[in-house]
């Protein structure tokens, strides 16, 4: 028993020129290099004037305009969530993303928007970025700070408070894109009985299955984390997006060799990625 | 300033916080626990903060005498006299217990009941067979359903079978591939974050 337990040890222990690495966190970290690595590279390319790759088409991300256009005609407002999650969320930096496009595109045809979060730091940040998004457009004074809400940190409080807002301002657009719990289906399904056009992105994969059933679009996991890239259309951050492409592939090509090699018995892969 | 500021802070903790985790050389693990600290202290302030916010937001509706204004008022009243109580009983005194037990826990046990109805009615709508993909959604929802039910095992004793294999192999391997795009997407979100290419979080003035 003892001897297992030395030799689970010594399969830790890093290689000799990766000593400085925590054992067992080795591959890991060969990992994050080559990703922070790939990024780079692409990124100075991609700025040198190289071919910039193209984003697929992302359906959710084009409806955007739709959404508010229909806003816009209706005359009634566009709901915009970032969730219940906070600013360590990774998550919430892509809601920042679409919602200073939203910001944009509400300032542009003159429609309100209505922003809700569950976190105290999330409202002043959200503030910011519609009230950059208004000036950016040359209307800050159509900018109403009143419409930027912060209603509970709790759940479904918040929840009972979105739903509320549905009701009363009749939203015609609802997007939600940031982090979603056991809140999801509520705040969908709410949504879809008032007739909103919903846009909603997630990365939970237990809450995707009620978006997809409740919402018009739906962005499935890292999709949403593509979101600057694809509205920004910066090259900067496409390239990021490309490196992590290739970084998928990689992830790929290991699990396959991984699935060939266990079958046939050797654990020469799996030794070498828990070093 | 207002932008390279908050770049170079994201880029000097992110390095950090991402060296610490692979590298336990000389500071890096003791710096670690200050920041994690740092991280709870900032929390504790974003509550307040919150409050602030709000009491001002809703007092502001109240000197305004705006429509419904006797709700903000109520609600500055409940909210202030709630963190005092919780500031002078601590949270095991017994009124402020009780009021959490008996006003905040059932309230929040009705939000999460409605689930229960939103349920029926969002699966009413994915489960209309209308397209090829939302008949194989509704067959395999149906599968998985009486495969869970008692009576699924009495009517075909295959269903729990099925059931079981549909939910550990297809549907394990869809959700995995999911993960995974959604790990590596995070951390690039992290990188740019770091490198200061995403800034949409520090809003579009210069």
């Amino acid at each position: 028993m003892f001897s297992m337990y030395w030799a689970a040890e010594a399969a830790k222990t890093p290689p000799p020129w990766l000593g400085f690495v925590s054992g067992g966190l080795a591959a890991q970290f060969v990992f994050v290099v080559f990703l922070f690595a790939a990024t780079y590279g692409l990124i100075r390319r991609l700025q040198g004037g190289g071919r910039v790759a193209a984003i697929r088409k992302i359906a959710g991300l084009d409806a955007i305009n739709e959404a508010v256009g229909r806003a816009t005609e209706m005359g009634r407002p566009v709901h915009f969530t970032p969730g219940i999650g906070a600013t360590s969320d990774p998550q919430s930096y892509a809601a920042f993303a679409v919602l200073g496009e939203v910001g944009k595109l509400t300032a542009r045809y003159d429609t309100r928007i209505i922003v809700t979060t569950a976190n105290a730091i999330m409202t002043a940040i959200t503030d910011e970025i519609v009230r950059g998004a208004y000036l950016e457009s040359g209307r800050p004074d159509a900018f109403n700070p009143d419409d930027i809400r912060y209603l509970s940190s709790a759940q479904f409080a918040y929840s009972a408070q979105v739903l509320g807002i549905f009701e009363r301002e009749k939203v015609a657009a609802n997007i939600m894109v940031g982090v979603f719990a056991a809140e999801a289906l509520l705040l969908a399904e709410a949504g879809a009985q008032i007739g909103a056009i919903q846009i909603a992105a997630s990365t939970n994969t237990f809450q995707l299955p009620f978006f997809v059933a409740a919402c018009d679009y739906t962005l499935i996991g890292d999709e949403m984390y593509a979101a600057s890239a694809y509205l920004s259309k910066d090259p900067a951050l496409t390239g990021t997006v490309v490196a992590e492409d290739w970084a998928k592939m990689l992830i790929l090509g290991v699990v396959v060799l991984g699935a060939i090699l266990n079958t046939v018995g050797s654990k020469w892969l799996q030794n070498i990625l828990n070093r | 300033m207002r932008k390279e500021l908050p770049i170079l802070v994201s880029f000097l903790f992110g390095a950090v916080v991402i060296l610490a985790k692979y590298i336990s050389l000389g500071p890096l693990p003791e710096l670690i626990k200050v920041l994690d600290k740092w991280s709870i202290v900032s929390g504790a302030f974003a509550f307040l903060f919150g409050m602030i916010n709000l009491s001002l937001l809703h007092g502001h509706n109240v000197a305004r005498r705006k429509s419904d204004y006797l709700f903000s008022l109520y609600f500055i009243i409940v909210m202030w006299a709630f963190f005092f109580l919780g500031l002078y009983q601590t949270q095991k005194g017994y009124s402020y217990k009780w009021i959490f037990d008996n006003v905040y826990t059932p309230g929040t046990s009705t939000m999460y009941g409605m689930i229960a109805f939103y349920i029926a009615t969002s699966a009413y709508r994915a489960f209309r067979a209308r397209t090829m993909e939302a008949t194989v959604l509704l067959v395999g929802a149906a599968i998985v359903m009486l495969g869970n039910a008692p009576v699924g095992a009495v009517i075909w004793k295959q269903f729990p079978v099925i059931s079981d294999w549909l939910l550990k192999i297809p549907n394990t391997a869809g959700m995995r591939g999911i993960l995974v795009g959604v790990y590596l997407g995070a951390l690039t979100t992290a990188i740019r974050i770091i490198l200061g290419l995403e800034r949409g979080h520090l809003g579009g003035r210069g």
